[in-house]
């Protein structure tokens, strides 16, 4: 079997200006950052984001001047509220965003997986997500009689983005029993290329103990990374929740261009190795706090 | 608290429990509800409502957890903290998707969004007239395009009812009411539709013909010309008196207060909590 083991500069690198992206994340969950890092600090520009719901990676991005459009169905830091820089970004023009509902999108990224020009959907109908876009959306009578439908045209996503709970180094990926979200189910058999950090890289043994959790076969990825941690500030549960301090320490910055740039140069692009990040957003003491998550008297 | 007086109206409730008693009063024993992000008033809906007239509603927290445990409502109601303790989890894409497309179940909806107009359709996209250049980009449809288009009742809750946000056409629609009222919905084949408004000041649904916004009752406190004044159009009134909004019981209260959300979660985007 091949080895798909590579760093996250190398893994980065196979992501090319222009390319379209799909992202793990949703809202304040689930996003693998250290790969959101490294396209900031590669300078990576002209990507087209593809994500659900986008969280605080979002916010980056359009900060850093990475992406220049959005698929997705909404950006949100749910309780630390809208994303300022993507907001100023696409208010400006910046950045154009393809809005599109949740079945919408699931709906081209599944025509996307199985080779199919579009796939139906009924969710959206009467919208202005549908008037708005002529290019992937257009309603269709049912060839069978029945109510009109709308057909949401394919999308293949020049790279997928994933963050997974353990792989070995063939790039076998498990995944704890959390909560799935389309990010795993067809994103990555929509795109073209496949890349993923892992909070660990362990032997082919230990996934053959619970081949139940294994969710994507190693042959469709071509790098996987360690990354312990890989999600901060977001959760990955059940091995760590959210980063509220962190998150509300960017939202105190992330209205000014000046100070958010500040923020990034800090603990982006100052910052290579997953290590030396984990040090500068609290190392330890911040570990022990996000791990925690579950005792909390909520 | 038992007895008579666990029935008497307290005078020291809340806005935000009053819009809590009044959503749970919409659930029914035997539904099924899910909610999405930052959807307190809602989850504190469906968890009064379990703990009191509706035992058997079902419930799928974050859309990802079915019939959780959570201790109380914690900071966000996408996290694991709501989802703790669940009997399955969904997979968003087939099993949550499956089930609410299906028909059959989950046929309610509460909705929460930045604007809202006469006809029941929302705007959670932009602010402004040029969708590539809004004033404002809002966070996004998320899954309530979806919800407003295949089937189901819904019930929207706005915590700041003001002619910002009560409009007589939305800047964009991000999910489908009923359109430009009358049999429009209907005649795009779209079933379901807005059934009721709580918000700050007073509950509305909408008039059975003309699919126009009415009132239905204010809350007390709250006189029918300061709905009038918060609401950006014409709104229609009922045959006869306006009637009060039923306020919440003791009892009601207690489990709001003390078990559901200690922490006062539900009171986050109001901007006043007393009933005006």
């Amino acid at each position: 079997m091949q080895e798909k083991t590579a760093s996250v500069e190398e893994a980065v690198a196979l992501i090319h200006d222009g390319d379209v992206v799909a992202l793990q994340n949703m809202a304040t969950q689930a996003a693998p950052m250290a790969l959101v890092r490294e396209m900031i600090r590669q300078k990576k520009r002209g990507i087209g984001l593809v994500v659900l719901v986008g969280g605080i990676a979002v916010d980056w991005l359009a900060a850093a001047g990475v992406i220049d459009r959005l698929i997705g169905a909404a950006v949100s830091m749910e309780q630390f509220g809208l994303c300022q820089q993507y907001r100023a970004a696409v208010e400006a023009g910046r950045v154009r965003v393809e809005e599109l509902s949740e079945t919408l999108l699931n709906a081209r990224l599944g025509a996307g997986a199985r080779q199919l020009p579009f796939l139906p959907s009924r969710g959206a109908i009467g919208t202005d997500l549908v008037a708005q876009n002529p290019e992937n959306l257009r309603m269709i009578e049912d060839p069978f009689g029945g109510r009109p439908v709308i057909a949401c045209r394919a999308l293949v996503p020049d790279v997928a983005l994933v963050h997974a709970h353990r792989a070995d180094r063939f790039g076998n990926i498990q995944y704890e029993p959390s909560a799935m979200w389309p990010d795993l189910a067809i994103m990555p058999y929509a795109a073209r290329r496949l890349l993923v950090t892992a909070e660990e890289i362990v032997d082919s043994e230990v996934l053959r103990r619970h081949p139940e959790r294994t969710i994507l076969p190693g042959f469709m990825v071509d790098a996987v990374v360690a990354v312990p941690c890989g999600a901060h500030p977001t959760s990955f549960f059940p091995a760590y929740g959210y980063d509220e301090r962190f998150h509300q320490a960017w939202t105190k910055v992330s209205r000014d261009d000046g100070q958010a740039a500040a923020f990034l140069a800090r603990f982006v692009h100052a910052r290579a190795s997953q290590a030396e990040y984990l040090e500068e957003v609290g190392g330890d003491g911040m570990l022990k706090r996000i791990q925690a998550w579950d005792a909390t008297p909520g | 608290m038992s007895g008579r007086r666990a029935h008497v109206p307290p005078e020291d409730y809340s806005v935000d429990e009053l819009m809590v008693t009044a959503l749970a009063a919409q659930f029914r024993d035997g539904d099924q509800a899910c909610n999405g992000m930052a959807s307190f008033i809602p989850v504190a809906a469906f968890m009064l409502a379990r703990m009191t007239h509706a035992p058997d509603l079902v419930w799928i927290a974050s859309s990802v957890g079915l019939e959780p445990r959570p201790k109380r409502i914690p900071a966000s109601t996408l996290e694991a903290a709501l989802w703790r303790d669940s009997i399955m989890y969904l997979d968003q894409y087939t099993d949550f998707w499956n089930l609410v497309l299906q028909g059959r179940w989950i046929t309610k909806f509460c909705v929460g969004a930045a604007q809202i107009d006469c006809h029941g359709n929302v705007n959670n996209s932009i602010i402004g007239d040029d969708y590539h250049r809004p004033q404002v980009r809002l966070p996004g449809t998320a899954g309530l395009a979806d919800m407003c288009s295949i089937g189901k009742d819904l019930y929207f809750w706005h915590p700041d009812h003001s002619p910002r946000s009560f409009v007589e056409k939305v800047d964009f629609i991000s999910g489908a009411g009923y359109l430009s009222g009358g049999d429009a919905r209907e005649r795009l084949g779209l079933g379901g539709g807005p059934q009721a408004v709580i918000t700050n000041l007073a509950v509305l649904d909408f008039h059975p013909q003309r699919k126009r916004m009415r009132l239905q009752s204010v809350h007390p406190g709250v006189t029918v010309e300061q709905v009038r004044a918060a609401t950006g159009f014409e709104l229609l009134m009922p045959e006869g008196a306006v009637p009060q909004t039923t306020p919440p019981t003791r009892e009601q209260l207690r489990l709001i207060r003390e078990v559901i959300d200690p922490d006062g979660m539900r009171k986050s985007g109001f901007r006043t909590r007393r009933v005006v």
